[in-house]
């Protein structure tokens, strides 16, 4: 990296690393690659321009993640995406409680217990379920299982408790896996018959 | 249909719980919390001893670690296009030059 030396000390050492990871989340968020190298660069300016504000050796990937999110939700606000926000304001409809099994894997515990038929699933399959997952959801599932970030630091970047971002997690993680599931039964990965047994 | 219903007692079954201070219930509900590492101490080592002698729980257990592993598979080969790296790299050049 050749940014101007002195400009802004440490950036390059601390904020740079994480650009893979930042355009990872920043493609989950958009769906798209174009959008997402914009976002990236609206990302890092950002932060190279307010790299006085950020507290030096703290979180950088946070602080990033953070950017990032709240730079695409102002552009999804300004879009309009009234459908989606509809959606989540559905979803959270007697989203109070975790309940404290997977009804997903007691749908497929029958035939494939161990959940092998996740490893035949190809990427691309992978990547747009995650894409149709609505954006809280989204968010929280790429944080937490893509990206290895804990609870609290998802929380803070979510500006949500703990508690809300472990309800988005467990419901977009069962949306997942129910959606992944569906399309290994279909693709002949599992059987039919322990696809005819899920309830939803 | 709440998918433990008919297995919500595990202690009386039997053989499949093992030792331990906790049920099956405790290990499932925190199954997430202890593969995310949000769990420490006591509580960790109690929900590690029983993942591995539970022949009900270790299945759930490895549902989710499977789970957890294709997703990570699917997007862990994604990086930044390196034409995106190079035009950063100018843009952030520039904007330090403009202080």
């Amino acid at each position: 990296m050749t940014v101007e030396p002195g400009a802004k000390p440490g950036f390059a050492e601390e904020a740079l690393p994480h650009l893979d990871a930042v355009y990872r989340f920043a493609i989950r968020l958009t769906g798209s690659a174009d959008e997402a190298e914009d976002l990236v660069q609206e990302t890092f300016l950002r932060a190279f321009r307010s790299w006085d504000q950020y507290a030096r050796g703290t979180n950088a990937k946070s602080w990033l993640f953070t950017i990032c999110r709240n730079v695409f939700l102002r552009k999804r606000e300004r879009a309009q995406r009234h459908e989606e926000i509809l959606a989540l304001n559905a979803a959270r409809v007697g989203a109070g409680s975790t309940p404290v099994a997977n009804q997903m894997w007691s749908s497929a515990q029958g035939v494939d217990p161990e959940g092998d038929f996740f490893e035949s699933i190809v990427d691309e399959r992978i990547i747009s379920a995650i894409e149709e997952l609505p954006e809280e959801y989204r968010t929280a599932v790429v944080l937490s299982d893509i990206e290895g970030l804990p609870y609290a630091e998802i929380a803070a970047l979510m500006e949500v408790p703990v508690g809300t971002v472990k309800s988005r997690l467990f419901r977009g993680r069962r949306r997942l896996q129910q959606v992944l599931y569906d399309y290994a039964v279909e693709m002949g990965y599992i059987s039919a018959a322990a696809g005819e047994n899920i309830t939803g | 249909m709440e998918p433990f219903d008919e297995q919500t007692d595990f202690r009386s079954v039997g053989g499949g719980c093992g030792p331990g201070s906790i049920t099956c219930e405790d290990a499932l509900r925190v199954v997430h919390d202890f593969l995310d590492g949000e769990l420490e101490g006591v509580t960790l080592a109690e929900v590690k001893a029983h993942f591995e002698v539970c022949q009900r729980c270790y299945p759930h257990l490895r549902f989710e670690q499977a789970f957890r592993e294709a997703m990570r598979r699917a997007c862990a080969r994604e990086t930044a296009p390196p034409a995106l790296r190079d035009k950063l790299e100018r843009l952030l050049a520039e904007a330090g030059q403009k202080g």
